[in-house]
């Protein structure tokens, strides 16, 4: 298991290795900015005097909220460097303005107007910059009819069409508990960020401003479900332990297993043209239930339509095979046979999977200032040449005033004293 | 100022042979495609590409030129058909790459070397080629070789196990929920890479596994595991950090969500509500207990809401036991939501996908796309989720037809004269 450096180094082996990245941002750009910095950005988190608000997050370490003990702080800030710049204050603004000059792009996630009333909007940056790419992150966007309204995940998941598409008839909408509105802007934001970069290196060194809405984000993580409305006018039903079959509540998918869970399409195989290796796998163990009988073999690969009573037969057959069963083995067997199943897995379950141990995926990042380290979820791909890589631990708030005001602006320890005083850092 | 005539879309003069199938690998694609790239989808009329063969198909009748799904995500793309399996397509497929600057694929691990395009090859063919393989595991490792889609994989890298309510089954999302998330991970790598070529002229690999992507939009899961040994589960509509935190349904069938993670919204909330009683009572007073009471407190709201919430289509509904609202607070499902956001409470509309395509502040960004295609005719297409303000991404034209565009590739980039090209057509090379 690669170990993480105990504390940033200049020299990173990713391809963006010589770009330098101010960070303003919450929870919507927090791991956009952390995942540019494992390719070799230098990210600079840029916070208040009493640290970014989203210290408080949780869950805490131990569960005991305590200053620099946020695991959500830790999770989405490790390997960027950490100053304080007090942008309420004019001094602070101006150290802000030449450190903007100094780097290649800014990412925030202020409400549409705030920076501009601040004096630090995209065009006021541009005058300090030209080169600059501003990455603005927000609710609904800059401009338009929501674009003041308040929003968190739940609120982008549900606006977004996503969350009208997940839970079940009886009870209704349901989220996804780990945040994904939060998660996809975050991702849709590094996507813009690397399209305006690249396109500045092609255009002589033009900045932009790149504005990235939540909502939309989820909107086109809504699978087919737009070009069905739009071909079809149907909305579907919210599917639970069923799939949606082009907007029409279709087959199970979901199997409950003497330890858990697994997931498989079309009833595990059992409908579709490969369903007879699956009928003999039941029947190998006695548990076909006369589906191994000519005429159901043929009705189920050549998907003819089956009656409510028929499908709920099938369906009670998979759903008695797998209850006795454990689901890795199932899993493993069922791939063999040619169907594309999954275990249901859990945060534990996927720390211990044998195929992620066998990629080698997970890092441990050091605390050396609790006198720990832990595991974090490592490289999402491998880069050939230029090797994603995990910095160090989150930084603690302005870790790196000294370090970057001394090699950026030329400050001395005195004039940082006097900042202090006049609390700008 | 420059002249914006001058500028570049930011992948303009770039060429990519796209190989992959399904949602992964055609959404990283069209990333590169509507924003000036030229993309080539490699595909097959013997073996058509998966979403082709799903619909919505126009008028419910299947066609691999007429499926909404497929469309959606091959906006600005150019197509060629090649058989793999004939003996000269691999040979046509090299003569195309040895022309691209990127090869994507999302074959199950080891096909593209059985017919001779894997890296080491293409490397031969074009030094600075960067090459992105994305299937659901990896190129290595026990699983490499197992199949499946987004459906299945988000339970893998433990989505379903964190969608659902608590002590209830563990249903996931309702779509393929990884196809719409890993995309974007293994864009941002391969535009860092071609980045990186830009200024030094290196290419390379990418072995890209849609789990390990996967498992980075878990928020805090995995760390809570392996730093506190917690373990996360789902939480139906529930919140660790918010109370109040929730979905509730209105009078006209649908749903509104609202959500109050600071005091500050709380504050908000208690004002929207026009300051009932039980808001100030002690035990609602921090956040930390009012999160003990978020049953008492969705029986509060739920309350409310049936009281104001009205159906424009159906007569009032009177109820009894009704809180002490003003005699005038009658709210549609749209007015609610203004309410709320009137007062400053993160609150909104569980959109349908109907109501996304009508929605106001996606109409103002112009999200949605309206493209002719030859035979499915006018149809919406998503936009990206962001502008960039200079070289904004642009929808070229519609999705492409199955080989569309063989007599360009194989004429123009490939360098066939007419007799190989009727030879190779009429031999099925192009099947």
């Amino acid at each position: 298991m690669a170990v993480s450096p105990q504390s940033s180094t200049p020299f990173h082996p990713g391809p963006l290795a010589g770009y330098r990245i101010l960070d303003l941002a919450d929870e919507k750009g927090q791991l956009c900015a952390r995942l540019l910095g494992e390719l070799g950005a230098d990210v600079i988190k840029v916070e208040p005097r009493e640290g970014d608000p989203t210290r408080n997050n949780g869950p805490f370490f131990r569960g005991e909220p305590a200053a620099d003990m946020s695991v959500y702080w830790w999770a989405m800030n490790s390997g960027k460097r950490s100053i304080t710049c007090e942008l309420r204050l004019e001094p602070g603004r101006d150290l802000f303005r030449q450190l903007v000059a100094q780097s290649d792009m800014l990412i925030e996630t202020a409400m549409p107007g705030e920076m501009a009333a601040l004096g630090l909007g995209y065009d006021a940056l541009r005058e300090v910059n030209p080169a600059l790419l501003m990455v603005s992150i927000t609710n609904f966007g800059q401009t338009g009819p929501y674009s003041s309204w308040q929003a968190t995940d739940i609120v982008g998941s549900a606006m977004g069409g996503h969350m009208f598409l997940n839970g079940d008839e009886e009870r209704g909408p349901v989220r996804t508990t780990a945040p994904q509105a939060y998660a996809q802007v975050n991702f849709q934001a590094a996507v813009g960020a690397m399209t305006a970069l690249y396109a500045r290196g092609v255009n002589d060194g033009l900045g932009q401003h790149v504005d990235v809405s939540t909502q939309e984000s989820m909107a086109v993580a809504m699978d087919n479900n737009q070009p069905i409305w739009d071909i079809r006018r149907i909305n579907p039903k919210r599917p639970g332990v069923r799939r949606n079959n082009v907007g029409v509540l279709g087959a199970r998918y979901l199997w409950e297993t003497n330890d858990g869970w697994v997931t498989a399409l079309s009833v595990g195989g059992l409908i579709g043209p490969g369903a007879g290796a699956i009928i003999d796998w039941l029947a190998e163990s006695g548990e076909a239930r006369g589906l191994d009988a000519p005429h159901w073999r043929e009705k189920l690969t050549t998907l003819a339509p089956l009656d409510p009573t028929e499908l709920a037969h099938v369906e009670e057959t998979m759903a008695a095979f797998c209850r006795t069963r454990q689901k890795e083995a199932l899993v493993a067997e069922a791939q063999r046979r040619g169907s594309g199943w999954a275990p249901v897995f859990g945060p534990r379950e996927i720390v211990e999977s044998t195929q992620l141990a066998a990629r080698d995926v997970w890092v441990r990042v050091v605390h050396e200032d609790i006198g720990e380290s832990f595991i974090y979820p490592g490289a999402p791909f491998k880069l050939s040449a230029t090797p994603w890589a995990q910095g160090a631990r989150a930084p603690h708030i302005g870790e790196h005033n000294e370090q970057i005001y001394g090699a950026l602006l030329g400050l001395e320890a005195a004039d940082l004293r006097r900042l202090k005083m006049r609390m700008v850092l | 100022m420059r002249d914006a005539n001058a500028r570049k879309q930011a992948f303009e003069g770039l060429r990519v042979a796209d190989l992959a199938w399904v949602g992964v690998g055609p959404l990283v694609s069209k990333y590169l495609a509507d924003h000036g790239a030229e993309v080539i989808r490699v595909e097959s009329t013997t073996y058509p590409e998966t979403l082709r063969r799903v619909g919505p198909f126009v008028d419910d009748v299947p066609s691999v030129d007429g499926s909404g799904y497929y469309a959606n995500f091959n906006s600005s793309k150019l197509c060629m058909s090649v058989n793999l399996k004939h003996a000269r397509g691999p040979e046509m497929v090299k003569r195309l790459i040895a022309q691209c600057d990127v090869v994507t694929e999302s074959f199950t691990p080891g096909t593209m070397a059985r017919f001779g395009l894997d890296y080491e090859s293409l490397r031969a063919l074009r030094p600075d080629i960067i090459m992105i393989s994305m299937p659901l595991y990896g190129q290595t490792g026990p699983w490499a070789s197992y199949m499946g889609y987004g459906h299945v994989l988000q339970a893998a890298a433990g989505y379903n196990h964190l969608t659902g309510w608590p002590e209830e089954p563990p249903i996931g999302t309702g779509v393929a929920y990884t196809d719409f998330l890993v995309p974007h991970i293994a864009a941002t790598a391969l535009i860092a890479a071609l980045d990186y070529r830009r200024r030094t002229g290196i290419g390379q690999y990418i072995d890209f596994s849609q789990m390990e992507g996967a498992v980075h939009g878990l928020g805090t899961a995995i760390l809570d595991w392996t730093a506190n040994g917690h373990e996360q589960t789902r939480m139906g509509n529930r919140d660790p950090e918010a109370a109040p935190h929730g979905c509730y349904l209105c009078r006209d069938g649908r749903y509104i969500v609202l959500a109050c993670r600071t005091e500050k919204h709380w504050e908000a909330f208690k004002a929207a509500l026009g300051r009932p009683e039980w808001c100030d009572l002690e035990r609602m007073r921090r956040r930390w207990q009012r999160l003990n009471e978020l049953k008492e407190i969705d029986r509060h709201i739920q309350a409310w809401i049936d009281a104001v919430s009205v159906d424009p289509a159906r007569p009032e509904v009177v109820v009894d036991d009704a809180p002490d609202v003003p005699a005038d607070w009658r709210f549609t499902t749209d007015e609610l939501v203004a309410h709320f956001q009137r007062f400053g409470v993160p609150c909104g509309v569980v959109k349908s996908p109907e109501e996304m395509r009508a929605d106001l502040q996606l109409e103002h960004r112009k999200h949605y796309w309206q493209l002719e295609h030859p035979t499915m005719g006018l149809r919406s297409y998503d936009g990206p989720a962001f502008r960039l303000s200079e070289t904004p991404g642009v929808l070229r034209k519609a999705a492409p037809l199955l080989g569309a565009d063989n007599e360009y590739v194989y004429r123009d980039l490939i360098g066939l004269d007419e007799e190989e090209f009727v030879e190779l057509l009429t031999d099925g090379a192009l099947d």
